[in-house]
């Protein structure tokens, strides 16, 4: 009888082990992916500016369009991650304008081709950067994560706020 | 890029998912891309595409109405290990992850740039519910996730609780369109159904039984059935007079299909569920043929609320055969579905598809990653498995 609890105390030990260090490694995991979503979806947003800055330069543009545009690209690229979003938003507003106009998207078509293939991108982009966010933040917000420390340094993934439901709009 | 896709059916069974993997696969190879497809195959040599690799013959399982050929076990997990090892993929895009098959498999061994897609769409399940601890840390580690349809991406959220992008399955639009009817088919009011009608799910069952309607409002109209199945058995309780008007292909290629589509005045849908997407429906609509589909949700979905075709209310024998009379005879409403329909199409072809997929790859990858084996990953299992490694 007494054997019993001596070898089932091990057992029971080494069960919690793994099973912290298996969650652990599975906290790891959405960490990386975000990182990996984070560092797409800013090569994107990059990407994006830059061509936006690139539109206000054709010529025959409107002056007060290629200001509001300028401006918005400038303030994308100097945003520190709480603000991105917000001014990702904006820039998006300013080259939805833009794209409104009809006869400069018939003159430049390889410009706006290169904006819709950036913008489809995109979408993909925040959905999968969001869901990984949500699914980081969810996992460490459980108890044994906190208790355990089981994050370990890792910041806590920022939220990316625009577009809610983009998931939804990707099927467009 | 290199490109390996992991089939979790039998490759030389014919089927959706493996139809799916085969037509991206050949678009990507098109593209100039490197690709690879693992596969579970009961005959090796059956097998023609020079870029699908055996893992050895599945097992049969029923699931979702249907027999599933899959494989899972040791020697398997091996065939798995070694093509991933030899692979060198920079994205590893697994199909049906969620059943115990080679998919699930490759997820649980491989770690890196890992993308899933969802086909089926299913109930609530007890089943799924209870394996979900289980399969929860492996599909985690997919980077990113596709679903073929809302009701697939619903299915995931319900069972996995995670969500998806929401990507269509493809079809080569042209080839529908621009395929050439067959005279020996190409009669007036004939009627066209393409699927294993053997399966209760496929609803052949409600077809015969509208049909003796279509007969008396259209007395020279005619059913014409492509696909697998036991005609003898299917048209047991038919009336004998009505038999004639049925005539059975069996299995046919793509080719058949194409013009099939091309000879028929309408195509007719009546699953009565178990339907996820219904490729055959996107089909359809290329070859510019009109549509009557039973009102599943993937078939209200895919035809968006009857405004791509004609839905009729599921099971209903009286209002499919009264919507397949009024499509017959009203030609005004027959060309509009059609010229509708070929416009749609062309957002499932392969060249929207195979880029929204490919953006899903460029975004699940860091720059420079690798699919790895998880041993690789992990410094401390290197002490065990160096031993055996090739």
């Amino acid at each position: 009888m007494m054997e019993f609890p001596i070898l089932l105390i091990p057992t029971v030990i080494l069960l919690i082990i793994w099973y912290l260090t298996a969650s652990a490694t599975r906290l790891d995991r959405l960490h990386q992916r975000v990182e990996t979503s984070w560092a797409n979806l800013d090569a994107i947003l990059q990407r994006r500016a830059s061509l936006a800055l690139q539109l206000t330069h054709l010529p025959g543009s409107d002056p007060a369009a290629n200001l509001l545009l300028t401006s918005a690209a400038h303030q994308a690229r100097a945003a520190d991650i709480s603000e991105r979003s917000e001014a990702e938003s904006a820039l998006t507003g300013a080259l939805l304008l833009l794209r409104q106009e009809q006869w400069l998207v018939e003159k430049y078509p390889e410009v706006f081709a290169e904006l819709d293939h950036l913008t489809e991108r995109l979408k993909i982009g925040i959905s999968l950067h969001v869901e990984g966010v949500s699914a980081a933040r969810a996992r460490r917000s459980k108890a044994i994560y906190r208790i355990f420390r089981l994050a370990g340094r890792a910041p806590l993934p920022v939220k990316y706020a625009f577009e809610d439901d983009s998931l939804a709009e990707v099927q467009r | 890029m290199k490109i390996g896709l992991v089939s979790p059916y039998a490759w030389d069974v014919p089927g959706g998912v493996q139809a799916h993997i085969r037509d991206l696969a050949s678009h990507y190879i098109m593209q100039g891309h490197q690709v690879s497809v693992l596969a579970p195959a009961t005959d090796e040599s059956a097998i023609v595409e020079n870029f699908v690799i055996s893992a050895g013959r599945p097992v049969a399982i029923p699931y979702n109405g249907a027999v599933a050929r899959v494989l899972f076990g040791p020697v398997a997990s091996s065939r798995v290990r070694q093509w991933i090892a030899g692979g060198d993929f920079d994205v590893l895009h697994l199909h049906e992850p969620a059943i115990p098959s080679l998919s699930l498999l490759a997820c649980s061994i491989a770690e890196g740039p890992l993308v899933g897609t969802f086909h089926a769409a299913a109930p609530r399940q007890k089943a799924t519910f209870a394996i979900a601890p289980f399969l929860e840390p492996v599909i985690e580690k997919l980077r990113a996730r596709i679903a073929v349809s809302d009701i697939a991406r619903e299915t995931l959220r319900i069972h996995l609780d995670t969500d998806a992008v929401v990507i269509p399955n493809g079809i080569s639009a042209t080839f529908y369109e621009t395929a050439e009817p067959n005279p020996a088919w190409k009669k007036d009011f004939t009627i066209g159904f393409i699927g294993r009608f053997s399966e209760p799910r496929k609803g052949f069952d409600v077809l015969l039984e509208a049909l003796a309607r279509i007969a008396q409002a259209i007395p020279n109209s005619r059913l014409l059935v492509a696909g697998p199945g036991e005609v003898v058995e299917a048209i047991e309780g038919v009336d004998p007079p009505l038999r004639s008007r049925i005539t059975f292909l069996g299995r046919v290629d793509d080719d058949a299909k194409a013009s099939l589509l091309k000879s028929i005045n309408v195509y007719v849908a009546p699953n009565t569920g178990g339907e996820s997407f219904g490729i055959i429906l996107a089909e359809a609509m290329a070859s510019g043929v009109p549509i009557v589909a039973s009102d599943i949700p993937a078939f209200k979905q895919l035809l968006e609320d009857g405004k791509y075709g004609l839905l009729f209310e599921n099971e209903n024998t009286s209002d499919l055969a009264e919507k397949i009379i009024h499509l017959l005879q009203d030609e005004a409403l027959a060309k509009s579905y059609s010229e509708a329909g070929v416009e749609y199409a062309k957002r499932f072809d392969w060249s929207q598809v195979g880029e929204e997929v490919m953006n899903v790859y460029l975004h699940a990858r860091a720059e420079d990653e690798k699919v790895t084996l998880l041993s690789e990953a992990r410094p401390w299992s290197r002490l065990f498995t160096r031993g055996n490694k090739e």
